[in-house]
């Protein structure tokens, strides 16, 4: 318990120089938060358009594809906000040694690397993302319970995990090849499945993206607690991927680890 | 003439060198890209179900754009000039080009044709391994004017998305940190030039716009000519208008370089 409170007053520190960092940078806050606002956009621009030329796909109608759209948005920008400047920092630390600095710091390394920098803009855009959810669940009428709400929570977080999980898996490859440029794009390649319905999947693509990777049911399990209620087979099934995901990410990044032999002359 | 080609002819050699050594990278990026491609086969195979067209094209058509695209985008795009213009221009290692008797431009340009041979040639290598399974789903018109009419487009297409990129990375020269800035063009980019979509589904007064701006000629244009997405006239039209941006985009290139380097401090020696 007390590794945990020292974990989380590391992570508050960090926190806290996270955004006195962005207010010092108002400027460059305020340009990135409008580059995810600006791919939030492009992402609903893509529904809006197909949805011109039909009205449904895979038999969901389009404020049910927002309701999913935003959810799987919302989960994203929570990864850019808590997650995404330490990873994307980790292929070039690891290759200019500056990993060595994470190394010497009291604390699980992983946990170090992960939580180093917060993103405000990541942040203050998952609210947008939130929005669109509350819009689209507007649209379809939904009057979701209290109990509702909580578990679309609780699968919320199971999918972070998930997404946090491919990335450090696809940024942790920088211990293996000269660089991750590129490699870290394998984590956004992936996550265009999550805003399709799991219905639009058919044969090998089934297996592949329902069943192997958990990149359908990251958004469509917590969607479907809205439009459906409670379904167990979901729930049960996203947060047992959660911690088989998670568990495979911490023993790839250590492996990784072993082979980092610093770059200091 | 001579001397001043072999210059650029060094350049472009030490770019391939360069990008070879990344070779995994971009190999492994182009194997990645194909999950981008299953994605766009599922998505547009849902939204097709029941329907023989969408926007006046069918599956086919749609996915043989796509596939266009994902070619196009590790042949012609820019992937990160803008940034390694910058970092020079930010670390000072620009300073060297002003001593030598060398074209800037022509530099990076020659490094750039290097790194997109190098990203074209791999890109293959998944396309080959998906090809089995997409050829049935893939259908090229066969009129021969549109290969014709290609080549021209997909030089000058090259050359809007590298000047765009050196333009981008030029602006360090006023502003400390332009990676905001690139990354907020490439989600202007990405849809302007059909990325994420055909833009001939876009309504038709948001279409006729597109047609006029530079980021229609950066992709959707010369996927449009390959894929049969448009027809003889407005490729035509379009030819000339990408020229025309061409000639814009160089005189920008040219017009922040010479103002930019009257900004530029170089110190250290």
């Amino acid at each position: 318990m007390s590794a945990l409170a020292h974990h989380f007053r590391v992570w508050a520190a960090s926190a806290r120089y996270s955004l006195t960092r962005a207010l010092m940078f108002r400027g460059d806050f305020v340009i990135w938060s409008l580059v995810e606002l600006f791919w939030m956009g492009v992402n609903l621009l893509l529904v809006e358009v197909i949805y011109r030329h039909t009205d449904s796909i895979a038999g969901w109608s389009r404020p049910e594809m927002l309701l999913l759209l935003g959810t799987s948005l919302l989960i994203q920008r929570l990864l850019m906000g808590f997650f995404w400047s330490g990873l994307y920092d980790l292929g070039r630390n690891v290759r200019n040694g500056h990993l060595d600095f994470f190394l010497a710091q009291p604390g699980s390394v992983m946990f170090m690397v992960s939580t180093r920098k917060l993103d405000p803009d990541g942040l203050v855009n998952s609210v947008v993302a939130l929005g669109l959810v509350v819009y689209a669940a507007g649209e379809l009428g939904l009057r979701p319970s209290p109990g509702q709400l909580a578990l679309y929570a609780v699968l919320v977080g199971c999918g972070l995990v998930i997404h946090y999980s491919v990335l450090m898996l696809s940024t942790a490859s920088v211990f293996w090849l000269t660089s991750a440029q590129g490699v870290e794009g394998g984590y956004f390649s992936l996550i265009e499945f999550s805003r399709m319905p799991r219905e639009a999947f058919r044969g090998a693509a089934e297996v592949i993206f329902v069943w192997l990777l958990p990149v359908v049911v990251v958004s469509n399990a917590p969607a479907r607690v809205l439009l459906h209620g409670f379904e167990p087979a979901w729930a049960l099934g996203l947060a047992g991927f959660a911690a088989l995901w998670l568990g495979l990410a911490v023993f790839v990044f250590h492996r990784g680890l072993r082979r980092y032999a610093s770059a200091s002359s | 003439m001579l001397r001043a080609a072999g210059k650029y002819r060094q350049a472009f050699l030490l770019g391939l060198q360069g990008s070879l050594v990344y070779r995994w990278n971009f190999a492994v990026r182009g194997f990645f890209s194909l999950f981008h491609l299953a994605a766009v086969f599922i998505l547009w195979g849902a939204a097709f179900a029941g329907r023989e067209q969408v926007g006046g094209f069918d599956l086919r058509q749609t996915l043989t754009y796509f596939t266009t695209i994902l070619f196009l985008q590790f042949l012609i795009s820019a992937f990160n000039e803008d940034y390694q213009i910058s970092e020079e221009i930010r670390q000072g290692l620009i300073n060297q080009f002003l001593l030598k008797p060398i074209n800037y431009f022509l530099y990076r340009l020659s490094i750039f044709a290097a790194a997109r041979l190098v990203s074209g040639a791999l890109i293959l290598l998944p396309l080959a391994v998906a090809y089995p399974f997409i050829h049935e789903a893939l259908s090229f018109p066969s009129e021969p004017w549109r290969l014709a009419a290609a080549v021209p487009a997909l030089f000058l297409s090259a050359l809007v998305q590298f000047t765009i990129a050196y333009c981008f990375g030029l602006m360090t020269f006023w502003f400390l940190e332009i990676q905001g800035l690139v990354v907020l063009s490439m989600a202007v980019e990405a849809v302007l030039g059909g990325q994420i979509f055909p833009l001939d589904l876009l309504p038709p007064a948001l279409h006729a716009v597109a047609r006029f701006l530079p980021f229609y000629y950066q992709m959707y244009f010369p996927a449009a000519i390959l894929t049969g997405r448009i027809g003889p006239t407005e490729t035509a039209e379009g030819l000339a208008l990408q020229a025309g941006w061409v000639v814009l985009l160089l005189l920008l290139a040219h017009a922040l370089w010479v103002r930019g380097l009257r900004r530029h401090t170089a110190v250290g020696g």
